[in-house]
């Protein structure tokens, strides 16, 4: 090989290949993925998350919560992710359109946290569960290593006031002590948010057919 | 015949003296780089079996250390001593002198400021949680102006050869100066500037962390093993005319791997599947290069004894073997479902990032900082600490992580097992990981140390001649003209 020029041309068709095969076709593909309206009640799915949340996504993003949680529901069949309560079924790529960031990560030192707010699979998992597993993990997870994030809330003294309606109540280990009280401050409370509004309730009917379609191969491969 | 020869070292003595300081610049950035680095990775290593250590503040808490760490090794370790590398090995080869030098250290303030603030950027809560492009949207401009005049220096350097024939090196070499500000262009265009929807961004994301690993990373480390195996040896690559056959199958087809990453993954199947494709066609030029690399070894094995460049070389080419092999294993669905999102993915990207490539950047400086600065390297019990600790390290962790990896995906796939019971048992792992990073920072501070010593100006006299042998090289041909040879 000698020449500079076909050197040039042979490295620059094979990326504009690969991103054109690729990334193009991919986007071609999903690019314009709409909602799904629900004809038995009207309601469009994925449904937006609320503000709040939407704030709580980018205490999640600086955080780097990516780093140990996915947020991806393997479908039945290709490992345990539904045996293990992380959701009610696989994930679609619908399911992300409403996400501003997407973090399927690849990670899982930690559990998935697809359908970490659906109360239906984790009926333990309300606002006050986060919280605690947030200021002391180990409050509410034993054995977990997830570290704490003592720096999203604040710790005051009471010095006589009354206690703040969003203070939250810790086992005795746990306590800063009498006389103190843990409250979460903003970002806490839109982390808490966005890791509530984390869920997929709707199975969409055009997916579901698609995901059965499948299946039958998938036995056949195995 | 004498005379030509003298004429070429002479040329070769000009070209390093005019590559000298922009190479030890990017050479130090390097090595610190690698020390922060590496401590950081550390301090995130303890974090996962010492819950506790460092957590009380935002700036040290896990999720951002370890981002923090994977950037610092990347982008300053790796990008900086790719840097220094390839512009010698550029200038080299193409037979003529690294030009106007002084510009080049504009580009490694430029490229070294921008990582710093990429890194404070990450860690005081800017991070953008993409993967390798966790550095927040400030720095993409300083980082891309910084790699335009390195970028643009190899190629003219290139452009400007004085020579026939254009070797495998410098192919790779050409290629990576391209790929690289490509990817990382596009995938900020389309992940920070002009985010595509959903799913869409995972795609993205694999596709340039696949790209800079296969596309960047290991094209540096063959550059580096297809010019120093004959270079030292004195032998032409064994069986040359297929190297140009693997080179574009290797990256034609590593272009397009990047969807192996997404196995299981909410996008559509043929994504995964067309990389699953790519991955079992690379294994004929991964064959090839082996062929190419391990048949000029062979029978010279003997001479990995008298060369610590050729050592690490040695432990680049496994590693790519491995890495490559790895690779195509987790890109099928049976294994993929045990060991996916465990550390046997971490072990992937890190057999590519450092058993291949920085092994092959650790040759390379043994081998270009005495040409350059004209001394010897000072301690030969550091030079021995190094390469030992790192072969240690490399199967300590390389065997570590596939174990752990593999018993976590068995223990994440059977639902019975709560996950508190998991974690329990990988506090073994990750402590074992820490003592492995501990025992690479050995060689690490190590590394530092005969390198301040071998760059350090004042110490102007050199250094007594440390007592493993010097490499008989510099009567042999050069790479070039074996190669010619071989061809013919």
């Amino acid at each position: 090989m000698k020449n500079g020029l076909a050197l040039f041309l042979g490295a620059f068709v094979i990326l504009a290949l690969s991103w054109a095969g690729l990334l193009l076709t991919a986007h071609q593909q999903l690019g314009s993925l709409s909602q799904y309206k629900d004809p038995t009640d009207d309601v469009l799915y994925p449904q937006p998350l609320s503000g709040v949340a939407d704030q709580g996504r980018l205490v999640y993003q600086d955080l780097g919560c990516v780093s140990c949680h996915t947020q991806q529901v393997r479908h039945e069949g290709f490992g345990s992710d539904i045996e293990r309560k992380w959701g009610l079924r696989g994930s679609y790529a619908r399911d992300y359109i409403r996400d501003n960031t997407v973090f399927i990560g690849q990670s899982r030192l930690g559990p998935d946290l697809r359908n970490t707010g659906s109360l239906e699979l984790h009926p333990y998992a309300d606002a006050e569960y986060f919280y605690k597993l947030l200021y002391a993990p180990h409050s509410v997870a034993p054995g977990t290593n997830m570290p704490a994030y003592t720096f999203l809330f604040d710790v005051h003294p009471l010095a006589g006031r009354q206690p703040s309606d969003k203070a939250i109540s810790l086992p005795g280990k746990y306590a800063p002590g009498a006389g103190y009280e843990v409250v979460p401050t903003l970002r806490a409370r839109a982390l808490v948010a966005y890791l509530m509004s984390l869920k997929d309730p709707f199975d969409y009917p055009t997916e579901r057919n698609l995901n059965a379609a499948a299946a039958p191969a998938k036995e056949g491969a195995h | 015949m004498n005379s030509t020869d003298n004429n070429a070292r002479t040329e070769q003595m000009e070209i390093d003296a005019s590559a000298k300081w922009p190479v030890l610049v990017f050479f130090g950035s390097a090595i610190l780089w690698l020390i922060a680095g590496g401590a950081l990775q550390l301090i995130a290593s303890i974090q996962l079996h010492t819950p506790s250590f460092l957590a009380g503040c935002a700036w040290t808490t896990y999720g951002r250390v370890a981002p923090a760490a994977q950037n610092a090794l990347i982008y300053g370790w790796g990008m900086n001593a790719a840097f220094a590398f390839g512009l010698w090995l550029m200038a080299r080869l193409s037979a003529t002198t690294l030009r106007h030098g002084g510009w080049l250290f504009v580009a490694a303030k430029f490229w070294n400021i921008g990582v710093t603030l990429g890194l404070l950027g990450i860690l005081g809560r800017f991070s953008t949680s993409f993967e390798l492009l966790e550095m927040p949207r400030f720095v993409t401009l300083i980082l891309l102006a910084g790699y335009a005049m390195i970028g643009v220096w190899a190629v003219t350097t290139f452009s400007i050869r004085n020579t026939e024939n254009v070797y495998a090196s410098q192919w790779y070499l050409f290629g990576a100066a391209f790929w690289f500000p490509w990817l990382y262009a596009i995938a900020q265009i389309m992940l920070l500037k002009a985010p595509v929807r959903g799913v869409l961004q995972p795609v993205v994301n694999a596709w340039y962390v696949h790209g800079l690993y296969g596309l960047w990373f290991i094209p540096v480390a063959l550059a580096a093993a297809y010019y120093f195996l004959p270079k030292i040896l004195g032998k032409p690559i064994a069986n040359y005319y297929l190297a140009a056959l693997a080179f574009w199958w290797l990256v034609g087809t590593t272009a397009f791997a990047g969807g192996s990453r997404l196995i299981g993954a909410p996008v559509p199947v043929w994504i995964s599947t067309l990389g699953a494709v790519a991955n079992f066609l690379l294994v004929v030029p991964v064959v090839v290069i082996a062929l190419n690399l391990f048949g000029t070894l062979s029978g010279r094995y003997s001479a990995l004894q008298s060369s610590i460049t050729l050592r690490f070389i040695f432990v680049s080419i496994l590693g790519f073997v491995l890495a490559s092999a790895f690779n195509l294993a987790l890109s099928m669905r049976g294994f993929a479902q045990v060991v996916q999102f465990t550390l046997m993915t971490d072990l992937r990207d890190w057999l590519i990032f450092y058993a291949c490539f920085s092994t092959a950047m650790f040759g390379a400086a043994y081998f270009i900082l005495p040409r350059l600065t004209g001394k010897e390297w000072r301690s030969t019990i550091l030079v021995k600490t190094h390469f030992f600790t790192t072969a240690l390290g490399v199967v300590l962790l390389t065997a570590g992580l596939a174990a752990a990896g593999w018993q976590q995906g068995h223990l994440l796939n059977d639902a019975t097992v709560p996950f508190g019971d998991i974690t329990k048992v990988l506090t073994f792992w990750f402590t074992f990981r820490s003592i492995g990073l501990i025992v690479l920072l050995i060689g690490h501070l190590a590394f530092l140390i005969n390198f301040v010593w071998i760059a350090c100006p004042l110490n102007s006299r050199g250094t007594p001649l440390a007592s493993f042998h010097q490499p008989p090289d510099l009567s042999l041909p050069n790479p070039a003209k074996a190669a010619t040879e071989g061809h013919a």
